[in-house]
């Protein structure tokens, strides 16, 4: 499995306005986002339980939840880029 | 077993690669007929690394739009990947949402149905799929991976 995305650079350029580069440091975000998913998870796997109990046919929000963070995990290296009518916009996920 | 798959199979056990990368190195070895060649001509002498970054790893998009407007968009393969993988898990209440509203967009497709063999398929046809669209008016959209 991958890291988690590091950095999110985006920018901004327009004929009129000076150019804007910003660095989004995600890898502050990671403490709180660990927390956050240690307690969805905890959460998840109780309600899979009270669905499996109740036998309800879809209990998988835990696998859910996991694949939804290996999905974002998989963001690393995607770009953006759009141009048009005198603005630019990029964006990258490092 | 030819020595090419063993060796892959070999690394995977030792760790030295993950089993994605062992499953793409496997489809490599079987679309470039590898496995075929024999032990005199295996291509792996220990460091996946080669092969594995002659594989494609990014779906490119690219629109180029007569007035000017660009459009590039980079995706890596593995998202494509994990998001396939993502809809098979979706709950059907937002599955049966999704479905209509894709529906009603002209996209009939039913997720519902994607194996996980399916996804694999689609990954790998993805790899080696491109699309070029020339619009009268100008505008050229490119789909492919590299």
């Amino acid at each position: 499995m991958n890291w988690p995305p590091t950095i999110l650079d985006l920018r901004i350029a327009s004929s009129d306005r000076r150019p804007v580069r910003v660095w989004l440091p995600l890898f502050l975000l990671w403490p709180l986002a660990l927390v956050l998913g240690v307690l969805a998870l905890v959460f998840t796997t109780l309600a899979d339980v009270v669905l499996l109990i109740f036998g309800q046919r879809y209990h998988h929000y835990t696998i859910l939840l996991a694949r939804s963070f290996a999905a974002l995990n998989e963001t690393r290296g995607m770009a953006i880029h759009i141009t048009g009518s005198g603005a630019a916009v990029d964006l990258t996920v490092l | 077993m030819s020595e090419d798959r063993s060796r892959i199979l070999n690394m995977l056990a030792d760790g030295k690669i993950t089993a994605e990368e062992a499953e793409r190195l496997l489809d490599a070895l079987d679309a470039r007929g590898v496995s075929a060649a024999g032990p005199a001509e295996s291509s792996i002498k220990g460091d996946p690394g080669p092969l594995l970054e002659a594989l494609p790893k990014y779906l490119f998009v690219k629109v180029d739009s007569a007035n000017g407007d660009k459009v590039d968009v980079k995706i890596p393969v593995a998202l494509v990947r994990s998001g396939l993988k993502l809809t098979s898990l979706i709950p059907p209440q937002a599955m049966e949402q999704i479905d209509s509203s894709m529906s009603e967009h002209g996209m009939s497709i039913d997720f519902s149905n994607l194996k996980p063999e399916d996804i694999n398929e689609l990954v790998e046809a993805l790899r080696e799929t491109e699309i070029s669209v020339d619009s009268e008016n100008g505008d050229k959209v490119r789909v492919y991976c590299a």
